[in-house]
């Protein structure tokens, strides 16, 4: 039965994962990276359901918290690279380029 | 034993003192207020004639001890003491060093009155004198230190006067050049000097390295390292008594005032070596290798400066070379361990050519400082007094008996001589016989024939009474000095011979009447042939051939600079040029330029998109995932 | 006298600085406050130099632990090596505010930071305090090089930093490695310095260890091959910092390998010191034959200043205690005259805006007691007799021809090398005819004449009667031969027979 859950989990997982990497679009980017946490999340329910124990559970809330602060701060550097270059795509802000 | 007597000390302070406070006065007053000239005359001659008087204290002091008892000792204070090396600031007062006190000071201080004289109108008159005093006051510290280490504290002290000295002028850029080659050799002879007694020290010095104690235990010495003490404290003496290789300094530090020449580049401080080497003729007296080494540099120098001074044309050049080849003669004489006849022709060469110096100061002064004995002629009539006391010193420098230069050339001839060391006897009297020509060439030119310089001559006059008194002093000393050590009489040789290690040869009275037939015969030849040419007026000569190349010194001026100044100026600005960028910077640079190669191939990887850094990180995460689940398989 | 001198000498003025820093103060009350803090370290240095005592041991000891687990504790002390460093400072520096009048607050206030960090580094009898002081020395310099310094400062900057640094870094992985080895011997924790020289380092990594130590210290001096910081960093430097850098902060160098490595690495230290010995004369000849070709009077005597250092380290690697003290008491001279000539050099460069030898000229006319003071400290700097610099610099060359002959001789070849260029340099500058530019030049005010009296003073009376300073400094360094007897002896003779494995390491 777990595995289930945890196939599941890892589908989304590997779908956040191309999703950051194939998608240039900063949203989609995003998006892709709250899947990601969500999958994780879910990974930690099933297993504290297995395990029958609440640490799970309380990390998924922790993480759901993490990511509600986390969207807050990324919406505004999104809101901030929109203003700066008019563009939401991922490959104008190479500035790191070596 | 001894006596320990205080006021030792005294004697180099007073000057020393004197020379502070001169130079303080100078010092503040140069700018606004001048002192008027005879304030510092005055105070200058203090020091000098107050350290004559204390010599003649010494003398008389000395002379009531009895003779093998005769020295008299100051212990200042503990100079520095670290382990073994304990150093005092010791004064020692024997008979050597008493004889050379009397001339030194009493020369120094007829000098002083001469220079009251000669400087007059002169804008730094008080440095000048300040230096002088300077100059007097080491020199007194080097006679009177009674171990190396405080000689060496006069010895570099008078060198460093002597270069202010030179360079008093210092606007003409080539007194200066002068100054600066005069310090340079010197300090190359005190590199050897310094040597000599590091290697003394860790011979013997440990038990005490003043002078009493080095005689006690120089047996323990061994002979290896005793030669190579004797060697290099000689190197030092070849740099302040300008011998061959080391001459070269003494004819340019004629850019000097001429008190200066005479004071100190004929009278004192060249003679420093010869005193060094006799106050250590308890070491060399036990190296004959090392003797025969100094006296056959001695001689040679004699011969080498005696052509050069036959070719001179500037009067104070050919002074220069005749000091030199008389400081030859002192060391043949030293070398040959005839170290009192050495000393005795020190103490008459300081009379007769500190005269000749400053009769030519007083020709120089008449003559509105000209140097050229070919712009002079017929002196004589117009300057009668030091016309006659240049005679007198001629006489003696050439070796005219009974003028004090006879005696003392002699004796060392006759040393040489009954010794066995034939060659250089005859090298001597072969220098005896070109010293009288070049002395007279100079004499006749000057002072003979019709004036060259109409003009000039017409302005000569005699010098003031106080030039000209300091010089009837000294030729008085000049004629008579010799008679103290004649033959027969030995005064100063016996009352040298506490101090010195010396065995007086026996040889029959048919070698001394040789010597001293032989002496005169060579006088005789050289007066004859400058007579003979300049006699009664000759034109300047046009040098060619040899003359020429003597004239030029045989470019070993040239040949220094070209063999070690140049390299040396080279090596310079290679290094700083060259080899510092390139090869001492290389390291540096080279690995500067690995890190900027390891940055710029790790450069690849920062492409600049977020997604790429993303996929690192998934396979750096999965790399390690695997890794972990493999090991806690 | 109180229980806590040192720490009041070495903290007084880095509070004092930092004070300035947070502050707005203005550059008045910056160099006012520089003044009177100079001067108390100065009246508590004189002060702690009256009641030493020449134990030969250290005196005035605190001991505080402080980082407990690691047994690192605020040791202090001094003894007659460290006492006339710590001297050195407190006499010097405070010459600086009083000829130095229109320079920023950063100046000041970085300038007494260095000073109390110098006298920590200089009093640190625990290692890893050694090596916090250490860095906080080069912290200073860096912002005043690179703030105040000439227009060719920043490369200057970057290269002593990351130079001393590259240094300061070995050392500190050579302090761990004898903590371990420490803990590993004796079973506990210590850095201090008394229980480091208990420790028995033999074979390979004890000899890297050395190296460590050894290149730190190099670096600092400088020792020949590592020098190539130095023309720069004197040259652009401002003339506080030349004068810290030359005067002190080499010295420390020097201290340092007393201090830490012969007593620690004394087998290391006498299988190596023929190598070193040669390295400090071959430094001396070279700076000294590259400074007679400099244009520049200050590069000029930064090369001397590498001369020198060359010698007084070499008087440390003869392994004997005349060289020894000799070395010790070169360093002071060495501080007061060739320290004073750079500060001699800023006057020069202030009042004629030109450092290059050429356009000057004639200055011995125009300005008698400025000629006359830097005459004598250029005495002192060539080691004349009746000047400090001849004690020393003879010391020197009679221990190394104990030593080693040939090293010996070439040590003495520094009487001739030292002259050559002082001279060259002194004809050009201050005999000749006057220039154009030294045509105004102006002697020394009254205030400035006597701000340097006391040093002018100091050379020709350490020069005169040394013993009284000797006598203070001679107990330890007899010391340190009295412990490391055996080893040393044993080493000294059989140095010639290590030399071809040497050369081996040394690739």
């Amino acid at each position: 039965m777990i595995h289930s859950y945890l196939y599941l989990s890892i589908i989304l997982f590997c779908l956040g994962i191309v999703g950051v990497i194939s998608r240039r679009n900063v949203f989609t980017v995003f998006m892709s990276i709250e899947l990601m946490l969500n999958a994780a999340n879910l990974a930690f329910v099933a297993f504290a359901r297995v395990h029958e124990s609440m640490d799970g559970h309380v990390l998924a809330m922790m993480v759901m918290a993490v990511a509600a602060a986390e969207a807050a701060l990324a919406l505004a550097v999104v809101i901030l690279l929109h203003k700066h270059k008019s563009k939401l795509d991922t490959n104008v802000f190479s500035l790191l380029k070596g | 034993m001894g006596q320990s007597v205080h006021y030792l000390g005294l004697i180099p302070l007073f000057p020393l003192m004197g020379a502070v406070f001169i130079g303080l006065l100078h010092v503040f007053t140069c700018k606004n207020a001048k002192l008027p000239e005879k304030v510092y005359g005055l105070l200058a001659c203090v020091g000098p004639v107050l350290s004559f008087v204390m010599a003649l204290k010494v003398f008389f002091q000395l002379k009531a001890l009895p003779v093998d008892a005769r020295f008299l000792s100051h212990n200042a204070f503990t100079w520095f003491s670290v382990g073994d090396l304990h150093i005092n600031m010791g004064f020692l007062a024997d008979p050597l060093s008493c004889l050379m006190l009397l001339f030194v000071t009493l020369i120094g201080s007829l000098i002083h009155i001469y220079s009251i004289g000669y400087m007059s109108g002169d804008k730094n008159y008080g440095k000048f004198f300040a230096y002088m005093n300077l100059f007097l006051g080491s020199m007194l510290v080097l006679v009177l230190g009674d171990s190396p280490v405080v000689m060496f504290v006069g010895w570099e002290g008078v060198g460093l006067c002597s270069y202010l000295l030179i360079s008093f002028y210092s606007e003409d850029t080539n007194n200066v050049l002068a100054g600066n080659k005069a310090f340079i050799v010197n300090r190359i002879g005190d590199l050897g000097f310094v040597l000599g007694m590091s290697f003394l020290f860790w011979g013997i010095g440990a038990s005490g390295f003043d002078y009493l104690s080095l005689k006690a235990n120089i047996h323990h010495l061994t002979p290896a390292i005793a030669l190579t003490v004797c060697l290099l404290l000689f190197v030092g003496a070849t740099g302040k008594s300008a011998q061959i290789p080391l001459y070269v300094w003494l004819p340019d530090a004629m850019a000097g005032p001429t008190p200066v020449s005479a004071l100190i580049h004929a009278a004192t401080m060249v003679t420093a070596g010869v005193y060094m080497v006799a106050r250590f003729s308890f070491l060399y007296a036990h190296v004959e290798l090392a003797g025969d080494i100094v006296a056959w540099v001695g001689i040679l120098t004699a011969l080498l400066a005696a052509i050069f001074g036959m070719f001179q044309n500037d009067i104070k050049k050919v002074l220069a070379y005749s000091t030199v080849s008389q400081l030859g003669y002192m060391f043949a004489g030293v070398g040959v361990a005839a170290y009192s006849a050495g000393i005795f022709h020190v103490f008459t060469h300081a009379f007769f050519k500190a005269l000749l110096f400053l009769g030519a100061g007083s020709v120089i002064y008449a003559m509105h400082h000209e140097q050229n004995i070919w712009k002079m002629g017929g002196l004589k009539a117009k300057m009668p007094k030091t016309y006659l006391t240049m005679v007198i010193g001629a006489l003696a420098l050439a070796g005219c008996p009974p003028f004090s230069g006879f005696f003392s050339k002699d004796e060392i001839l006759f040393s040489a001589l009954a010794t066995g060391h034939y060659g250089i006897w005859a090298v001597g009297l072969l220098v005896a016989c070109m010293t009288a020509y070049y002395t007279f060439r100079m004499i006749f030119v000057v002072f003979h024939g019709e004036p060259r310089d109409q003009h000039a001559f017409d302005h000569a006059k005699e010098s003031p009474a106080v030039m000209t008194v300091p010089l009837i002093i000294l030729a008085v000393g000049a004629a008579f000095a010799g008679f103290l050590n004649m033959p027969g009489v030995q005064t100063v040789s016996h009352w040298l011979a506490p101090s010195l290690t010396e065995h007086h040869p026996h040889a029959s009275s048919f070698v001394l009447v040789f010597a001293m037939a032989t002496s005169i015969v060579a006088f005789l030849v050289g007066i004859k042939i400058a007579y003979s040419k300049f006699g009664k007026g000759a034109a300047e000569p046009v040098f060619s051939g040899f003359e020429k190349f003597a004239y030029n010194k045989f470019y070993v001026d040239e040949l220094y600079n070209a063999v070690i100044v140049q390299p040396y100026k080279a090596v310079g600005s290679s290094i700083w040029k060259t080899i510092e960028p390139n090869v001492t910077d290389g390291p540096v640079k080279a690995v500067t330029r690995l890190y900027m190669m390891i940055g710029t191939a790790f450069k690849v990887f920062q492409v600049g998109y977020v997604r790429i850094y993303a996929i690192y990180m998934i396979v750096g995460l999965s790399l390690m995932s695997l890794f972990l689940s493999q090991s806690l398989n | 006298m109180f229980a806590h001198v040192l720490s009041v000498i070495i903290f007084l003025p880095i509070i004092a600085g930092l004070l300035l820093l947070a502050t707005p103060a203005s550059r008045n009350i910056a160099r006012f406050t520089g003044m009177i803090v100079s001067l108390a370290a100065l009246v508590l240095s004189l002060d702690l130099y009256m009641g030493f005592q020449s134990t030969g041991h250290l005196e005035f000891v605190e001991n505080i632990p402080w980082i407990a687990s690691l047994g690192v504790s605020y040791a202090l002390g001094v003894d007659g090596i460290s006492l006339f460093i710590l001297m050195a400072g407190s006499v010097l520096l405070p010459m600086v505010y009083f000829v130095f009048a229109t320079k920023e607050k950063g100046y000041y206030a970085n300038l007494l930071i260095v000073q109390g960090a110098m006298a920590g580094a200089v009093c640190a009898a625990d290692m890893i305090l050694f090596y916090i002081f250490w860095e906080v020395m080069l912290l200073p310099v860096f912002f005043m090089l690179g703030l105040y310094g000439g227009p060719k400062r920043l490369p200057a900057t970057l290269k002593i930093t990351l130079y001393t640094i590259a240094g300061s870094l070995l050392m500190l992985a050579a302090i761990v490695y004898l903590g371990v080895s420490y803990h590993a011997q004796f079973n506990e924790w210590s850095f201090a310095l008394d229980k480091m020289a208990q420790l028995n380092l033999s074979g390979r990594v004890a000899a890297v260890a050395f190296f460590g130590f050894m290149i730190a210290f190099a670096i600092k001096i400088p020792l020949f091959p590592f020098h190539t910081w130095l023309p720069d960093a004197y040259t652009e430097a401002p003339t506080a910092t030349t004068f810290v850098l030359s005067a002190i902060m080499a010295k420390i160098g020097v201290y340092g390998v007393i201090r830490f490595v012969v007593p620690v690495f004394d087998q290391e230290f006498a299988r190596f010191a023929v190598l070193l010995a040669y390295s400090g004369v071959i430094g001396m000849m070279y700076c000294g034959i590259a400074a007679i070709t400099q244009k520049d009077f200050k590069r000029m005597l930064a090369f001397s200043s590498a001369s020198h250092m060359g010698i007084i380290a070499l008087g440390v690697f003869c392994m004997n205690v005349q060289a020894l003290t000799g070395s010790i008491y070169q360093i002071v001279a060495h501080a007061t005259s060739t320290g004073v000539l750079f500060l001699f050099a800023g006057i020069l460069e202030e009042r004629t805006q030109t450092r290059t030898i050429s356009d000057l000229g004639g200055i011995a006319a125009k300005a008698p007691v400025f000629a006359l003071y830097f005459a004598i400290a250029m005495l002192a700097s060539v080691g004349l007799p009746g000047t400090s610099g001849f004690i020393g610099e003879f010391m020197i060359i009679l221990g190394a021809v104990k030593f080693n002959t040939a090293v010996g001789v070439l040590a003495g070849t520094t009487l001739i090398i030292g002259v050559c260029y002082m001279l060259w340099m002194f004809q050009r500058v201050f005999f000749e005819k006057a220039t154009p530019k030294s045509e105004n030049f102006k002697d020394f005010s009254l205030i400035e004449g006597l701000a340097f009296l006391p040093v002018i003073i100091l050379i020709i009376v350490m020069g005169v009667y040394p013993q009284p300073f000797l006598s203070k400094i001679t107990p330890s360094t007899a010391l340190q031969f009295a412990s490391a007897a055996p080893v040393v002896a044993q080493a000294a003779s059989a140095t010639n027979a290590h030399l071809p494995e040497l050369t081996i390491e040394q690739k």
